[in-house]
């Protein structure tokens, strides 16, 4: 009934992915809860000598982090509040550095953005192109080896063939710096490694859908009906082929997330991944809560542009 | 009259010869219809014309239209015709629509790019094509918000706005009902009063016969008969074609006097003031039935009037929105049965038959040694009992759906379009059998088809729907 | 007739294609190296050598040494062994609840399916990784973690695919007629459910496998997952990379045994799926 008041992208993209975004923060939450209330009983002991050096640790700076973390209230309430500081986005602050958990994330925001931004668009500029010329003629030798390179590339995990354009690209030929941040040289091997893992599926997805599609009765009626090999392709091909790229796009993103947070450690990026992976190796649970909730945040905003994508290429969604 | 288009020698080949040489000529005016069934090359021979064959099959032979003369063996030439010369009406036009293009841009394009017209002028062109056909509201719309009727509509208008003037029809009214195949075929019959050429591939006796003009008669193959199609139909020389023509249910004989309604007889089954609504609309209500042991009722009516529904209500597999259905007492449930449309769709997809039916006797303790006297009775070789329901022709699978449901000794039998997918040859046979197994076993049965004439042939009682409850109804 | 009696043999054969032939040839190779070379090579994986430091292969040592002089030939198998036993434990562990659990929300639909796809769409709301990492901050002893973790993760694959499966199956009228002809819930599972599944079962099975393996390595090489000195793949791509110009031999070594491995596996789960 009130579905009449609500816009239909709002009802079918923003409300789902709003639903989305709310259970990951629940699952961080509820996970980093369990996490700090299963932690040894020294523990806060622990981070107040990793914080202030163990000549200066006293019953009180303990009781202090103690207080921070809320280990000292009734399990149900501190889940409440441990949500609700959540909700507010207030992390708390490193139990490492120190320093506020946001304000390190914001930072380290930035370099993952720049990172994953660069592999998609490398992606997207290697794999539909090649996979849809491969789909025009399945079983040609460009089909054949497309095959045996997507193939042996999704084989190697996103590490692997992070170590391997090391060895390769850094270490043999010296072409670029193995790691580091701050020039387009340094972004140059981490987004490679990232964007031949994409393209190596988003090639198969578009070589596939393209193959469907000129099989399909609507291209061949499209020739019958007297068009060109180019004007079918531009007319009915090309929308129809993006579509299913697009939409898989969605489900590639886990890849790329997944891939953000290793590759980031293997290139010694400063992004939120390796930022995690530190915190992690480090039990620093607020930094483990912002850092996990903002690459869940990021994931839920890219399948959201995804939808976007999709009901505007694809007018049978719009309308459904 | 002028020859559009002729056909000399055309052969399909894959390893072997699938298609054997045969010639046609389409004259303008004068429809053209090639008539077989499922699998007798008929749409190759179309395809080959058309220079449309699938990969990894080869014509031979010539095509000769207008001053144009295509060797068929050289695969070339054919695409400057189309949309030109030669419109293709696809089989099944909803999958033939771009899913993601409206309706009028589909059209738009054989102006714009085929015929070269501004774009404007081919806006105004595609718009009044539509109105044309009623198609006024459907220029903005998505083919999948189109009816089935509508898309055949908007798919003939597409493949003539490139101006060409011989059409060629594969099975145009495949998967229709009777009201819309009549609409198909003014349509196209509308393309021919203006001088036109039409070839059309079916395998539906009635739109050949409606057609008129000439015709030929594929079997394995080859063309068996060739000529005017009142000739041809009326009287036709090929034992092929004869036995064809007499499996038409018009053709089949008057059934005898229906075997009395002995009175004081205890029905198997009575339903009473059934209601159904589907998606807010009423598809029937106070329908009463009653069945009486062994006799054989036949519903007929249009495509989504509810006739199937009702059947399943009688077998409880459909909760009704009103009223009641009993069932005769101390009669088990399994003996009201039901046999399917699509009879692939009705057995385990990957179990070989003769396991599914020896479950079936494990199950109930039956005795296994019944099924080979049902065989021979049903005309089914044993061999096939070790094949997938995808292995066997549907003609065959649709008699050992019968046999399973006949190891059950039923008392009611629902026969939800039985025979619809299978060929007219098939579709008597099958019927026939069907009819006297009843008879044999007191069973009784309720046979819904969308063919009238079917349905009046073989039934002892009818039931129209699709009309007001109260004028439907009639005791044959 | 001829196109009749052929048909078998096709189906058969779109089973065990040619590359699933090859997939299952070099998966039984690698498991045969991880699981037999304790038999027939007496080493162990951490037991250290000065003197054989990074030393080059020999008859008696045919992988050579690492940057302990631990025998690279009981390290590989060992960590094979590792790998193998942890992806097939959470991938077992993942399909039987996963298989379930989609029969059951697919057939009693309402809210036990809303509940379910509930909890499913909960998990992946989150890429698997980050899940599997949370657990591993959690618990404190990884192996165990990642065991949980992945199958968390991977128990969504089969649901999903087994409830829509299902679901189409219960209203078709195959099903319809055998519950019209008597037959139970547990014969519609058995004769019409599972043998739809089942081939669908190897690929995810294989794909699960294949991530599960591909997780282990990746959380060790960035030092949460597996420690030293435990053998693992990734682990010991972390350890041999700064050894890289003196022994590129031991560094390849982890590094084609993963790429075999996932290979073996894709060509098992087949080309038609990603």
């Amino acid at each position: 009934m009130s579905n009449h008041f609500i816009p239909p992208v709002v009802r079918t993209v923003i409300l789902p992915r709003l639903a989305q975004a709310v259970m990951v923060a629940l699952l961080v939450g509820v996970l980093t809860f369990i996490l700090v209330r299963s932690l040894p009983g020294d523990m806060a002991y622990r981070i107040a000598a990793g914080r202030y050096g163990y000549d200066m640790v006293d019953t009180a700076a303990a009781d202090a982090v103690r207080r921070e973390l809320g280990l000292e209230q009734p399990a149900l309430t501190a889940l409440g509040s441990w949500l609700w500081d959540i909700l507010r986005l207030d992390f708390g602050n490193s139990l490492i550095s120190g320093a506020p958990v946001i304000k390190e994330i914001v930072h380290q925001f930035g370099a993952t953005v720049e990172l994953s931004l660069a592999a998609v668009l490398l992606s997207l500029l290697i794999g539909p192109p090649l996979g849809v010329l491969a789909g025009l003629r399945p079983g040609g030798w460009l089909d054949r080896v497309l095959l045996v390179v997507s193939s042996g590339l999704r084989s190697l995990p996103a590490f692997v063939l992070g170590l391997l354009l090391i060895i390769l690209l850094a270490r043999e030929f010296g072409w670029f710096p193995a790691a580091g941040h701050g020039s387009a040289s340094n972004l140059a091997l981490p987004a490679l490694t990232l964007a031949l893992g994409l393209a190596a599926v988003s090639a198969r997805v578009a070589r596939d859908a393209m193959l469907g599609v000129a099989q399909s009765p609507y291209y061949a009626f499209g020739r019958t009906k007297g068009l060109s090999e180019r004007q079918v392709f531009a007319r009915h091909g090309m929308r129809n082929v993006a579509v299913p790229i697009v939409t898989y796009l969605g489900v590639q993103f886990v890849y790329l997330i997944e891939g953000v947070v290793v590759v980031e450690s293997l290139f010694a990026w400063p992004g939120i991944g390796h930022a995690l992976v530190h915190a992690i190796f480090a039990r620093d649970v607020p930094m483990i809560q912002g850092t996990a909730l903002v690459m869940g945040l990021m994931f839920v905003v890219l399948n959201t542009g995804v939808d976007l994508a999709c009901r505007w290429l694809d007018p049978r969604v719009a309308r459904a | 009259m002028s020859t559009l288009l002729v056909a000399e020698d055309v052969a399909v080949f894959s390893s072997h010869l699938l298609v054997h040489p045969a010639s046609l000529t389409l004259q303008a005016g004068r429809p053209f219809t090639i008539l077989g069934e499922t699998g007798s090359g008929k749409s190759l021979l179309a395809q080959a014309i058309m220079g449309t064959l699938p990969r990894g099959l080869r014509a031979e032979g010539r095509v000769t239209v207008g001053d144009q003369r295509l060797d068929l063996a050289s695969g070339q030439g054919h695409r400057a015709l189309w949309g030109r010369t030669l419109g293709v009406l696809p089989q099944e036009p909803w999958l033939a629509l771009d899913p993601t293009m409206r309706a009028r841009k589909q059209v738009e394009e054989g102006y714009r790019l085929v015929r070269g017209l501004p774009a404007v002028q081919s806006r105004i062109r595609a718009s009044a094509d539509l109105a044309a056909l009623g198609l006024g509201n459907a220029g903005d719309k998505l083919p999948s918000e189109l009816s089935g009727g509508m898309a055949q509509r908007v798919a003939f208008i597409a493949a003539r706005a490139g101006g060409a003037r011989i059409v060629i029809a594969d099975e145009p009214t495949k998967g229709l009902d009777v009201f819309r195949r009549d609409e198909v075929i003014a349509l196209l019959l509308k393309e021919i009063e203006d001088g036109g050429g039409l070839l059309t591939i079916t395998h539906d006796l009635e739109l050949a016969r409606q057609m008129g003009g000439d015709i030929a008669v594929v079997l394995e193959g080859q063309i068996i008969e060739q000529g005017p199609a009142a000739d041809v139909l009326g009287a036709p020389r090929h034992d092929y074609t004869k036995r064809l023509i007499a499996a038409d249910p018009s053709a089949w004989p008057e059934r005898n006097a229906a075997p009395k309604r002995s009175a004081g007889v205890k029905p198997v089954l009575t339903a009473a003031g059934l209601a159904k609504t589907r998606g807010g609309q009423l598809l029937f209500e106070n329908r009463d039935l009653t069945v009486l042991p062994g006799e054989i009722v036949g519903i007929t009516g249009p495509s989504g009037c509810g006739k199937s529904t009702f059947g399943d209500i009688l077998l409880d597999l459909v909760t009704p929105d009103a009223g009641t259905v009993t069932r005769a007492e101390g009669v088990a449930r399994v003996r009201f049965q039901k046999l399917y449309q699509d009879p692939p769709a009705a057995f385990p997809q990957k179990v070989p038959i003769r396991r599914a039916l020896n479950d079936l006797v494990r199950l109930h303790g039956l005795d296994g040694s019944r099924i080979a006297p049902l065989l021979e009775r049903l005309r089914l070789s044993p061999g096939l009992l070790d094949r997938l329901p995808t292995q066997v022709s549907g003609g065959e699978l649709q008699r050992f759906a019968l046999l399973r449901v006949l190891l059950l000794d039923p008392v009611f039998l629902f026969a939800d379009e039985p025979t619809s997918r299978l060929d007219l040859i098939t579709q008597q046979e099958t019927v026939e059998l069907l009819a006297e197994v009843a008879r044999e076993r007191n069973c009784a049965v309720l046979i819904v088809s969308h063919d009238a004439e079917l349905i009046r042939k073989m039934s002892d009682r009818q039931i129209a729907f699709g009309s007001p409850p109260d004028a439907a109804a009639l005791a044959a | 007739m001829a196109a009749d009696l052929s048909l078998p043999l096709v189906a058969e054969r779109s089973f065990w294609s040619t590359q699933r032939i090859i997939g299952v040839a070099l998966l039984a190779a690698i498991v045969a190296f991880a699981f037999v070379t304790p038999f027939v090579f007496d080493g162990s994986p951490t037991r250290q050598s000065l003197r054989n430091v990074l030393g080059a292969p020999t008859v008696l040592e045919p992988l050579g040494y690492d940057h302990l002089g631990r025998s690279m030939l009981a390290r590989m198998s060992a960590a094979l062994r590792l790998s193998l036993g942890l992806a097939f434990l959470s991938v077992i562990t993942a399909a039987v609840p996963g298989i379930a659990l989609g029969i059951l929300a697919a057939w009693k639909g309402g809210w036990t399916d809303r509940l379910i796809s509930l909890v499913a769409d909960a998990f992946l709301a989150l890429p698997g990784l980050l899940l599997v990492l949370m657990f591993i901050a959690i618990v404190q002893d990884a192996p165990w973690a990642l065991y949980v973790g992945i199958s968390l993760v991977l128990w969504i694959e089969y649901f999903r695919l087994t409830r829509s499966i299902t679901r189409a199956l219960v209203l078709s009228p195959a099903v319809q007629a055998s519950q019209l002809l008597g037959f139970g819930p547990l014969y519609i599972v058995r004769r019409h459910i599972w043998p739809e599944i089942a081939p669908l079962v190897l690929t995810v099975g294989a794909f699960g496998a294949a991530s599960a393996i591909a997780a282990i390595a990746a959380l060790s090489f960035v030092s949460v997952g597996v420690r030293p000195p435990t053998p693992e793949l990734g682990l010991m791509m972390t350890e041999l990379l700064p050894y890289y110009h003196e022994a590129p031999h031991a560094l390849l070594q982890p590094v084609v045994a993963v790429f075999l491995l996932i290979l073996s596996l894709n060509l098992i789960a087949g080309s038609n799926s990603r």
